[in-house]
């Protein structure tokens, strides 16, 4: 069973994610802020990481930098789901290394669609080496 | 005409001093609780109009929009050694989609610019700029070569004794039209920029030339790493006055003032300003110690001279929360430094009062100031001593003044009172209503206790004004809101 | 004092005693007790209103705290975990289980207005089919109604919440109902009837345009250009027909704007046009549209026009040249660099150089080997990618 974190601090984002990726299959932990994220990314290797941007404590892209830099996180492919949807804010998220960045409001079939393509992606990887 | 005359000669030099002196006071005192009464009102028209409005703003759309005007926080800093790091990245996590944060480090001697450089990976970077506003020399400008910190910009000067010096550094450096001058230390509530922005893109007619919100006390707030959890009313003494005080002066005052578009100050805690207004008035004055009030005296009277139609607006929604003195040494100085400030400024732009070519800046802000703010510590201590006298010298009906002195307290307990409740309006601020019930028993004391101290210290600060004094800046001594868990507050 | 008044006392009745030691009185003793009588009432009501008020607004978090569990419960069980959404039926032929929805909890108005909230809430986050078969239940729920009743009251902020609601649902209100709102006295209720127009009208959405006559500001620009780019169906018209003919500053800009975000090339020439206009603020936004748009023919153009134009508008040619690209006028760059006297003439200069993708690396070492110590700053400050500005 693929394993998913979800790091965002609305909680309908976080309910509504958790219930659709669990009818895909998939085992969903919510972290409702970057710093709760980087403390479960610590306890267990994940597939798949989704995250917002503007959360309290720490702004999205420091944790995805900070993601990047841990041991346990630096192959894990991030998703960006963000209202924020100017350009710069855009190429920022690639810069530090995510892999995908969806503006919201989100649709359910592209969110899957995608989240799949990137963790069957990412198990062929793993497999080849 | 005879009689009185008579009657004026019959009581002699003194005499008619007195009654003079007795009128003068009597109108003085009448005309302030008017006023009071009227900010009361104008205060609770503009929040009304203000929760209105606001009940149904999207502002995801202005995150969402490239039309979004870009704003420069600025934030000196001087020697906060403990909390810098934390500081900063709660001000990297506003919610806004076109900002930068330019934080000065003024000459820190502790190890502040070491800390940053290595927390948030800064190289220090050959930055062009011109100098459109004087200030201490630019050592270094540094920006981080992690894009996740892209935002943060640091510049390391020289000392130049004063926030207002280092603020005028960073408007040197900044990049967008407008800017956000807040203290480094104060605690910004997530949706800060997107707040004090919105009146500016929303005046129909007029040119806001700055914006301010409501401050207030951290100091028994539950603090976790830059975020306020819980808002908790001080539980110390000195601490608590402020509180109420602040209350009053931003959501009664403040408020009501900005109602008729004549707001005197927006405070240096938090306050967003037009960049080029202020560029164009001469920047921050560094010599001056009241540096917010002054340079928003000089921008209005720098739109009055350039026939700008221009606004102040304020927020009543509380967006920063700050430490304020807990102990009576440091309060003084605090107290003393703005006093002086507040005489400085009233000389300077003594040319104003009552000039018809200032409009309502020299007809209503000036002279409220000068008569309500500036000489009320005098009226308030000769009076004191007049009546003292008169007491002595048994001339006086100490039962009516007794009936004069619990109409004044209970006046004032009542007004305070109300902005308490203006304050709830806005916001169901502090957890428990016990705690707002005890902030309420807090103006009963205030009056006896808390008042004479000011009174005090501004007088104290008139002097020094007059005698020119050295003003010594010291450091607040932070407590610093640290890295303490949750489950203890921080104590005061 | 009180001998004053006992002796009042012992000639008359206590009420009439008390009346005429207080007629008796100086008239600013007077007043005082008066007021201290409107003040120790007036606190106490203050005390009465905040008790009240948290009392209102504990409350209210309480019913919230089971309320909204409960909608959420019902949303994602019947919405997003939806069958028919799954077997990709047509939204209109999903049979919601509506009887779920008819809870008492959410039979109050109370009730109804947060169901109505958090199914908003969510449509702002989801789009798509499950976008859809929100506005499926909250038309069958009949909450539109709802939403409707709140354009009929007399209180102009809750006929622009229900506006808002509709609108955020999607939901066709008739012309009927919005037109008149348009020329509300109120700005908020226009602004908010303008963009409740364009998103719903099937007809010409666009002709406010012609008719606006205030200026548009900043904020109602935001929310229209918000409202214009993500309305599905909308057809987008050729924005050069207002920057002619408009006469209404505010509208052009706005729709300068529009032209990049669309990218619509055959609008460049009336944009061309607007170099003539008197206003240096217009003139500065149509340079910077030309630039964004990177339209070509504008280059010679606007290096001919360059030396009698204020500085705003000498800087957005120089970042339009940047932004165009052509690398047909570097000489002209390099002259404003090297010549100007004004830092930010040549801070633009350095910067369009730098950025032109003809430019040889060599003239750039030269400026930088043979410059001032400034220049030298200037070409490193635009040079570091870490720097933007």
């Amino acid at each position: 069973m693929r394993n998913i974190l979800i790091i965002d601090d609305n909680d309908i984002v976080q309910l509504v994610l958790k219930k659709i990726l669990a009818k895909e299959g998939y085992s969903v932990d919510i972290a409702i802020n970057g710093k709760e994220g980087l403390a479960r990314i610590g306890q267990q290797p994940y597939d798949l990481i989704i995250t917002d941007l503007m959360m309290p404590y720490a702004n999205g892209f420091e944790i995805i930098s900070k993601i990047r830099q841990h041991p346990m996180g630096k192959d894990t492919p991030i998703i960006i789901i963000s209202a924020i949807t100017n350009e710069d804010s855009v190429l920022e998220g690639f810069k530090l290394g995510a892999n995908d960045y969806l503006k919201k409001p989100i649709t359910g079939r592209e969110l899957i669609i995608r989240v799949k393509r990137l963790i069957d992606a990412q198990v062929s990887r793993a497999e080849n080496i | 005409m005879d009689q009185f005359n008579y009657a004026a000669e019959q009581l002699g030099f003194w005499g008619n001093l007195a009654r003079f002196y007795q009128s003068g006071v009597f109108v003085y005192g009448t005309t302030l609780l008017i006023l009071y009464a009227l900010l009361a009102l104008l205060s609770f028209l503009a929040i009304r109009a203000y929760m209105r409005k606001n009940d149904f703003v999207h502002y995801e759309n202005m995150l969402g929009s490239p039309l979004t005007p870009g704003i420069s926080v600025l934030a000196p800093a001087y020697n906060e050694g403990l909390s810098i790091i934390q500081n900063v990245r709660s001000l990297l996590t506003l919610n806004y989609p076109r900002f930068e944060i330019v934080l000065i480090n003024d000459g820190s001697t502790d190890n502040s610019l070491g800390q940053m450089i290595a927390e948030f990976e800064l190289v220090l970077v050959d930055y062009a700029y011109t100098v459109k506003i004087r200030s201490q020399r630019i050592r270094g400008v540094y920006k981080s070569r992690n894009p996740a910190y892209s935002r943060l910009l640091v510049i390391d000067k020289v000392n130049g004794k004063s926030k207002a010096d280092a603020t005028n550094a960073g408007i040197n450096v900044a990049s967008y039209d407008y800017f956000v001058c807040t203290d480094v230390d104060c605690i910004l509530d997530k949706d800060t920029l997107l707040k004090l922005i919105k009146p500016v893109i929303e005046e129909p007619k007029k040119r806001v030339i700055a914006t301010g919100a409501t401050l207030r006390a951290a100091n028994s707030c539950d603090i976790e790493e830059g975020v306020v959890t819980r808002m908790r009313p001080p539980k110390s003494l000195l601490p608590r006055f402020q509180e109420v005080e602040y209350i009053r002066a931003f959501i009664l005052g403040k408020m009501g003032w900005s109602y008729l578009n004549c707001v005197p100050n927006v405070s240096g805690g938090l306050g967003l300003f037009d960049k080029e207004i202020a560029i164009k008035a001469g920047g921050y004055d560094a010599q001056s110690f009241g540096e917010d009030m002054e340079l928003m005296t000089r921008m209005c009277r720098f739109a009055y001279d350039n026939h700008v139609a221009y606004a102040i607006r304020y927020i009543p929604e509380t967006l920063c929360w700050t430490e304020v003195p807990s102990t009576v040494k440091i309060f003084m100085r605090q107290r003393t430094r703005w006093a002086r400030g507040l005489a400085q400024l009233m000389f300077a732009h003594r040319g104003m009062m009552f000039n018809p070519r200032y409009g309502k800046f020299g007809w209503i802000v000036m002279p409220y100031n000068f008569f309500f703010e500036l000489i009320a510590p005098l009226v308030e201590l000769t009076g004191i001593i007049y009546y003292l006298v008169q007491i002595c010298r048994g001339t006086i009906n100490t039962d009516y003044a007794l009936i004069l002195l619990c109409f004044v307290y209970l006046y004032s307990v009542m007004i305070t009172t109300i902005s308490i409740l203006w304050d709830q309006m806005v916001l169901r601020s502090y957890k428990t209503t016990k705690e707002v019930m005890l902030l309420c028993l807090t103006p009963f004391l205030e009056f006896l206790l808390y008042h004479p101290i000011n009174v005090l210290f501004s007088i104290r600060g008139y002097y020094y004004f007059l005698t020119g004094k050295k003003h010594s800046w010291g450091n607040m001594q932070r407590r610093g809101f640290g890295n303490k868990p949750v489950a203890k507050n921080v104590a005061v | 004092m009180w001998q004053d008044f006992n002796s009042y006392l012992l000639e008359y009745p206590s009420l009439d005693a008390a009346i005429y030691y207080f007629i008796n009185l100086p008239l600013v003793i007077q007043i005082a007790c008066v007021f201290i009588v409107i003040a120790f009432l007036a606190t106490l009501f203050a005390y009465g209103s905040i008790l009240v008020r948290r009392f209102k607004g504990g409350r209210r978090d309480r019913r919230m705290s089971v309320i909204i569990p409960r909608i959420d419960t019902l949303l994602t069980e019947h919405i997003i975990l939806n069958e028919g959404l799954s077997e990709n039926i047509p939204i209109d032929q999903i049979q919601l289980p509506l009887e779920e929805f008819r809870i008492p909890l959410l039979r109050s108005r109370f009730g109804k207005q947060m169901l109505i909230d958090r199914i908003v809430s969510y449509k702002k986050s989801f789009t798509g089919s499950i976008g859809a078969l929100l506005r499926q239940l909250y038309l069958e729920l009949e909450l539109d109604k709802v939403s409707f009743k709140k354009m009929k009251s007399p209180k102009w902020n809750r006929k622009v919440q229900g506006m808002i609601e509709l609108t955020d649902m999607d939901m066709s209100i008739s012309d009927v109902n919005i037109l008149p709102l348009t020329n509300s006295k109120n700005r908020e209720l226009r602004a908010e009837a303008r963009n409740a127009y364009i998103k719903l009208s099937k007809n010409e959405p666009f002709k406010f345009f012609d008719i606006v006559t205030e200026p548009l500001l900043m904020w109602d620009q935001i929310e229209l250009f918000k409202t214009i780019t993500t309305t599905e169906e909308i057809s987008i018209p050729n924005f050069a027909r207002w920057v002619t003919y408009s006469s209404n500053k505010s509208i052009v800009s706005f729709c300068l704007k529009l032209i990049v975000h669309y990218n619509q090339q055959d609008a460049a020439p009336a944009v061309m046009r607007l170099l003539e206009n008197k206003d240096h603020v217009l003139r500065a936004n149509a340079i910077n549209c030309l630039g964004k748009l990177r339209y070509e023919e504008a280059e010679d153009k606007l290096v001919s026009i360059y030396s009698n134009q204020p500085l705003n508008c000498q800087i957005e040619i120089l970042k339009a040249l940047g932004r165009i690209d052509t690398g047909g006028h570097v000489l002209f760059l390099r002259q404003e660099f090297l010549h100007s006297s004004d830092f930010d003439i040549r801070k633009n200069a350095a910067k369009s150089l730098i950025k032109t993708t003809g430019v040889s690396q060599d003239l750039i070492r030269e400026l930088i080997d043979t410059g001032t110590a400034e220049n030298k700053l200037i070409l490193k400050h635009c040079m570091n990618p870490l720097i933007k500005f």
